[in-house]
């Protein structure tokens, strides 16, 4: 049972702001993911939240209780580090034993009460025949089950975790996507999880804050972040190729607002025309996966020139130019399932899935409506 | 590359090594250990025996506590070596480790620590030099300092008093020496991920048991270097020794390698200087050893 609370967290480091007014509301049991490139700031915040560092303004909460001036060893969290910080001088047993036998005077537990609820934690997380080993002996896959067992055995309120699956190899990574998901929702406890990797993130998150230059750009669903970006960072941080961003002006004519792009023209709905005028620069947002794609000729359709083909198997990349008249190249990738060949320099025609797209303001980046 | 070519490769590029080795070390250690045996009347384990046996304290390695009539020291050369060694190592590696340990994220530690090195870089015989104006009365900044304190039985020059003279030495070697120990120390904790120290910051434990239950664990091969060089500089201590004390007052702060240069340079006894040189390097060789196999053979198998 935990809630964290960040109210106006300021990191800085010399001239460096690291961490830039960030508040943040991590619901109790849920499964929290700071995202984003390195040096946005998220790895810095999971500290302050450990105690690691320390904010120069603003305050933590856990549980509506203050813990901004609180030690770690003050505040019930535990933490999974990148390489998980095993101790290689103890057996797995002692290591995942490590936080209680330091305290086991403060706890009253004696050692055989200790070894037993390591060997509980290590049935849950299947490493019970590793115990005695060391863990130079384990591989990877091994090592990261004993820091989540070590990060357990206290039945801490928040499990904070820094990018914990990074060091494993692709296969291993995805399996142990699911099951750090599993255990997490099975013990029901509050977890932070920073990542730089999106597909991570949007497979194990309950909420996503995505963030970038020391400030959060926006919280939400994985479905809001993929399906609804607040900003164009977003749009083009998320998604595999990332959203499409095309430069768009707006045009006033007849009364009516068209948007004007390379290669298009096109109506603005009635909808959102009230966020808009004339002569206003935009960036139209198209996710490659919400692009039909046709040989033949259709009314309203983008001309294109294919200038590249990427196959993925089951799908296909297709690098585009959407304004092949004009002298510039104005270049999309859109995604689409390999039923028919293509082959560079071929002409198709393209109907985006105009309710999906997305517009954002080219100066701010923020998103329109 | 067939076999037996690349086995005459290997030889034709060893035989210079081999032969530097073989003309430079084989051949004197062989040549200490048959002068060793070598006696007026032909060879036996003569030397040996008297090397041992001798009593006077300018030579003797050890004295029996029967012998010493007056309040020891001297207790004799191997003695001394020993004591050395007890005093010297846990010093050396407590005030290496702590300070390497203080000092890891200190700004300006760079200058501290290059300071502390100071007594790695400086000649030996300056050293000990150095020890012997530390503790002078009247210049050296030790009895000054404990004279302001009020200690004024401990206010004379401790090299010239039996009782005091080998733990000046001892004293002085600690400070030429720390400057090692910080060193490796401070390279191993360089070398440590941040992670540990966090990890068990964040399980809840205290800064005593970080350093004594995961700090001082994972630093263990910076351990074994130090304790080792330092037992094997310990054991083979001469210079600072020398131009100090000569091994003075009374033989109070003679060592293993002075008695061998005093056999060697003003008896000139060769017999008795190689055994005593033959006893040194056999028992410099138990921490050789133990380190070799600790250590340097380990690392070589991984490999």
């Amino acid at each position: 049972m935990a809630r964290v609370f960040l109210e106006n967290i300021v990191k800085r480091f010399g001239k460096v702001v690291a961490v830039d007014h960030i508040n943040l509301e991590v619901h109790d049991k849920e499964f929290l993911v700071l995202l984003g490139p390195s040096g946005c700031g998220k790895t810095t915040t999971l500290r302050i939240i450990a105690g690691l560092e320390f904010p120069d303004e603003g305050r933590v909460y856990i549980d509506d209780k203050d813990v901004t001036d609180l030690e770690p060893k003050d505040r019930d969290v535990a933490m999974v580090f990148q390489n998980y910080a095993l101790y290689p001088h103890l057996t797995v047993r002692d290591n995942i034993a490590f936080p209680l036998m330091i305290r086991r005077k403060q706890l009253g537990l004696t050692r055989e009460e200790i070894y037993r609820r390591v060997l509980d934690v290590a049935k849950l997380l299947r490493i019970e025949e590793l115990l005695d080993r060391k863990p130079g002996q384990l591989s990877g896959g091994q090592q990261q089950r004993v820091a989540l067992a070590r990060a357990l055995i206290r039945r801490p309120k928040v499990w904070l975790m820094d990018e914990p699956l990074s060091n494993l190899d692709a296969l291993l990574r995805l399996q142990m996507r699911a099951e750090l998901k599993r255990l997490q929702r099975e013990i029901g406890i509050t977890t932070i999880y920073v990542t730089h990797d999106q597909a991570e993130a949007m497979s194990m998150a309950d909420r996503i804050a995505v963030m970038n230059h020391g400030r959060i750009v926006q919280v939400g669903t994985p479905d809001d972040i993929y399906f609804r970006p607040r900003h164009v960072f977003v749009a083009t941080f998320i998604g595999a190729p990332p959203m499409n961003i095309i430069r768009c002006i707006t045009v006033l004519k007849n009364d009516k607002l068209y948007l004007s792009c390379p290669g298009m023209e096109r109506e603005i709905p009635r909808g959102i025309t009230k966020y808009l005028r004339g002569d206003m620069e935009i960036l139209l947002g198209i996710r490659p996966e919400f692009v039909d794609v046709y040989k033949e000729p259709k009314p309203g359709a983008i001309r294109a020139k294919i200038l590249v083909v990427e196959p993925q198997g089951s799908e296909l990349i297709l690098n585009l130019n959407i304004s092949p008249e004009s002298g510039e190249e104005t270049i999309i990738k859109v995604k689409t399932r390999a039923l028919r060949r293509y082959s560079p320099g071929e002409i198709v025609y393209l109907e985006p899935d105009w309710t999906r797209v997305s517009l954002f303001d080219a100066k701010t980046g923020k998103a329109i409506a | 590359m067939p076999r037996r070519r690349r086995t005459r490769l290997v030889l034709i590029f060893l035989l210079p090594e081999l032969a530097l080795i073989l003309s430079f070390v084989l051949v004197p250690i062989i040549g200490t250990f048959i002068i060793s045996f070598k006696t007026s009347h032909g060879y036996g384990v003569g030397n040996y025996y008297s090397v041992i046996t001798e009593r006077s304290p300018d030579r003797a390695l050890v004295i029996p506590e029967n012998i010493i009539k007056a309040q020891p020291p001297p207790w004799g050369a191997l003695v001394h070596n020993i004591i050395w060694v007890a005093i010297h190592v846990p010093v050396v590696v407590f005030l290496g480790l702590t300070l390497a340990y203080l000092l890891r994220d200190v700004v300006g530690s760079s200058i501290v620590k290059s300071i502390m090195f100071l007594g790695m870089v400086i000649p030996m015989v300056v050293g000990g030099l150095l020890i012997r104006f530390m503790f002078d009365s009247d210049l050296g900044v030790i009895p000054v300092f404990l004279r302001e304190l009020g200690i004024k039985s401990l206010a004379h020059t401790w090299t010239n008093y039996p009782q005091t003279a080998l733990i000046a030495l001892i004293l002085g070697s600690v400070w030429l020496w720390t400057g090692f120990s910080l060193t490796v120390y401070a390279a191993a904790l360089e070398s440590l991920p941040k992670s540990y120290i966090e990890a068990a910051r964040v399980d809840g434990a205290s800064d005593f048991q970080i350093f004594f239950k995961v700090v001082f664990p994972l630093v263990k091969h910076a351990t074994i270097i130090v304790v080792v060089m330092t037992m094997l500089w310990d054991l083979k201590i001469f210079d600072i020794v020398f131009v100090s004390t000569r091994g003075g007052p009374g033989g109070a702060t003679n060592v293993m390698a002075l008695v061998m240069y005093n056999y060697f340079a003003r008896a000139l006894d060769y017999g008795k200087s190689a055994a005593t040189a033959v006893i040194l390097a056999l028992i410099s060789l138990i921490p050789g050893i133990w380190f070799i196999r600790r250590v340097v053979r380990p690392s070589a198998e991984k490999r």
